[in-house]
């Protein structure tokens, strides 16, 4: 069984490096189109049934923005291929 | 919290300090959160910066030691340097030490050695340990001493703006070399290895779990542990060189990022490289190609505060077996008539057994013959040939006062001695010179009484040149009767080495002879 993890962002601590969309090892996270209050763009979730509680996000935030809760349901072991991909262009 | 003390009911606050309301301080918001210093927070730290991620992986790593190895978190304390790693020890809710630009090191030396239960850990930059702390570093590798210590490597000087710095890679940019730097960089883990460290390990922020498992294993490992962590400088750093897309208005806010995707690109993990192998390198444009990553050394070699034990213990039983001989030693039952304060001068060149004479006198007198003594030295800063002089006070009171004031005798076994101390002789004195070394001048002083003996030659005939000294100090007994006999042969033999115990003796009572033969003239 692969666990399963809610993201957690605190946006108006975001200062927009993009580690966290770039690195995410299942494509979570993208950059959003909305502004927090020092004008970065946070992350936004954008596939939450996927998170497998890695907590790689929350270790390279540099700003400590993100962090990762485990969710009491778990995943299947398989998630399909390339959702990465999906959402990057 | 100030101190609060009651005086007739009346709470007094001893200090006048008003604690600032410290609600915000802990915002709960991240659970990373109750190790940081809430209120100091946001960080400075540009967007993109690899500190922060460096940061983070620190704590993490502390919260896995403080959850699954029992670690004490009040038992780590941060020391950091200046500059924008320079910060993290203000950041860090622990108890931490911001000091002086490159000095982190030598604080952190002196707080493990005070208190060597603490876990010290000093976190700076490249500049603040290669460069300006650069000596501390190699010297603190030396020792081995039990600190760890976190060096993020941002390849120049962030905070001024970019300087060209000691880790900056041969032919890459930075705002003071912009054709390129032609200095070479320092190899941390290398500089560090031939330090003398146990411990070395680089990683990129890029590789955070790894670096976190190298973190938990530097900072439980007894030794100097150096942990180089390679961190993009979004601002500085990256903005003249290829990996941050150079100046590239497109990838203006993402310069961080694009360095982190090249780290991810150019990181070759390869554990137990050789420092010296484990290199960066760059193409001609200054372009990182290949960072080596890994945990280069891991050697349970003992650390600094081992090898002081280590050297306390074998003291202590040099000690002992040296004190049980001094136990074992021929007691003499000691003088007890009273001896006034006698000084005696001796001098001659370097080698003659000037500074030993003085030494077994001394040693006759408060051993021996149960009085007091005192010995002073001086010489030239040559060990054979130079002037040389000792003098030895002997008394039945205290010695208040260790140097020549009246010296009553002298023994003189140079020419330059001679001109030296015997004026100082005072009237009445006696000297004792080795008339085969001492030509008397005609202007010789009147008011004092002169021996002559031929020290050198008697000793050469013996069979060793070298008791000339113990020839004079037989000469000396016999006349001047301050140390007695026995108590000088006693001590003569602890002093000279075993193989010339006989030839001293017999030089000795040539001298002592001699000088009774005077005596019974007079």
């Amino acid at each position: 069984m692969v666990p399963h993890g809610i993201v957690q962002i605190i946006e108006e601590r975001c200062k927009g490096c993009g580690f966290c969309v770039e690195f995410c090892p299942r494509g979570v996270l993208v950059i959003s189109q909305h502004t927090n209050a020092k004008g970065y763009h946070p992350p936004e979730i954008i596939e939450s049934t996927i998170c497998a509680d890695c907590g790689l996000c929350a270790l390279l935030c540099p700003d400590f923005a993100i962090y990762v809760e485990r969710s009491e349901t778990s995943l299947e072991k398989k998630i399909e291929p390339d959702t990465r991909k999906k959402f990057k262009s | 919290m100030p101190r609060e003390d009651t005086i007739n009911g009346e709470r007094l606050k001893l200090s006048g300090y008003e604690p600032t309301d410290q609600s915000d301080w802990v915002t709960g918001l991240h659970p990373m959160d109750e190790m940081l210093r809430g209120e100091r927070l946001p960080h400075i730290w540009c967007q993109g910066c690899g500190l922060g991620t460096a940061l983070t992986t620190f704590i993490s790593a502390l919260q896995w030691l403080e959850k699954n190895q029992k670690w004490d978190l009040d038992k780590v304390a941060i020391v950091s340097g200046i500059g924008c790693t320079g910060r993290v020890a203000g950041y860090i809710r622990l108890d931490s030490f911001h000091t002086t630009h490159g000095r982190a090191i030598p604080f952190a030396t002196g707080l493990k050695l005070a208190k060597p239960e603490l876990n010290v850990v000093v976190f700076s930059g490249d500049g603040d340990i290669a460069g300006i702390g650069g000596n501390h570093f190699i010297h603190a590798a030396r020792r081995n001493i039990d600190i760890n210590v976190i060096c993020v490597n941002n390849f120049n000087y962030g905070m001024t703006g970019g300087q060209v710095g000691p880790t900056t890679p041969h032919g890459a940019r930075a705002v003071t070399t912009q054709y390129g730097n032609f200095e070479y960089p320092f190899n941390l883990p290398y500089l560090a290895a031939a330090g003398g460290a146990s411990f070395m390990a680089r990683w990129t922020v890029l590789h955070a779990r790894r670096l976190e498992w190298t973190l938990r294993q530097a900072m439980a490992h007894r030794g100097f542990s150096f942990v180089e962590i390679i961190a993009p400088c979004s601002t500085s750093y990256a903005r003249w060189n290829p990996e941050g897309q150079g100046l590239d208005p497109q990838k203006l806010r993402r310069r961080g990022l694009e360095v982190m995707k090249h780290y991810q690109k150019v990181g070759k993990i390869a554990h137990h490289t050789h420092p010296k192998d484990a290199t960066i390198t760059v193409d001609g444009n200054g372009l990182i190609t290949e960072i080596i990553e890994g945990v280069f050394i891991d050697d349970p070699k003992p650390d600094f505060q081992a090898a002081i034990e280590q050297m306390a213990h074998s003291a202590k039983e040099k000690w002992i077996a040296a004190k049980k001989t001094l136990d074992e030693r021929l007691q003499l039952p000691g003088r007890t008539d009273y001896v006034p304060r006698t000084e005696v001068q001796l001098g001659g060149f370097g080698g003659q057994g000037i500074m030993s004479a003085g030494n077994i006198i001394g040693q006759a007198a408060t051993i021996y013959d149960k009085l007091r003594a005192s010995l002073t030295q001086s010489y030239g800063p040559e060990a054979r040939g130079g002037a040389a002089g000792s003098q030895v006070v002997i008394a039945s009171d205290p010695i208040h006062h260790p140097h020549l004031i009246e010296p009553t005798s002298m023994i003189i076994m140079s020419q330059e001695a001679y001109a030296k101390y015997v004026v100082n002789l005072s009237a009445g004195g006696i000297l004792f010179i080795d008339d085969g070394l001492v030509r008397l001048p005609r202007n010789h002083r009147q008011d004092i009484e002169t021996f002559g003996i031929s020290a050198t030659q008697i000793a050469e005939d013996l069979g060793n040149s070298r008791a000339a000294n113990t020839v004079m100090l037989g000469f000396w007994t016999a006349i001047g009767g301050v140390v007695s006999k026995p108590a000088m042969i006693q001590s003569l033999t602890d002093s000279v080495p075993p193989k010339t115990i006989e030839v001293n003796l017999k030089s000795f009572e040539a001298g002592y002879r001699k000088g009774l033969r005077i005596k019974g003239r007079q």
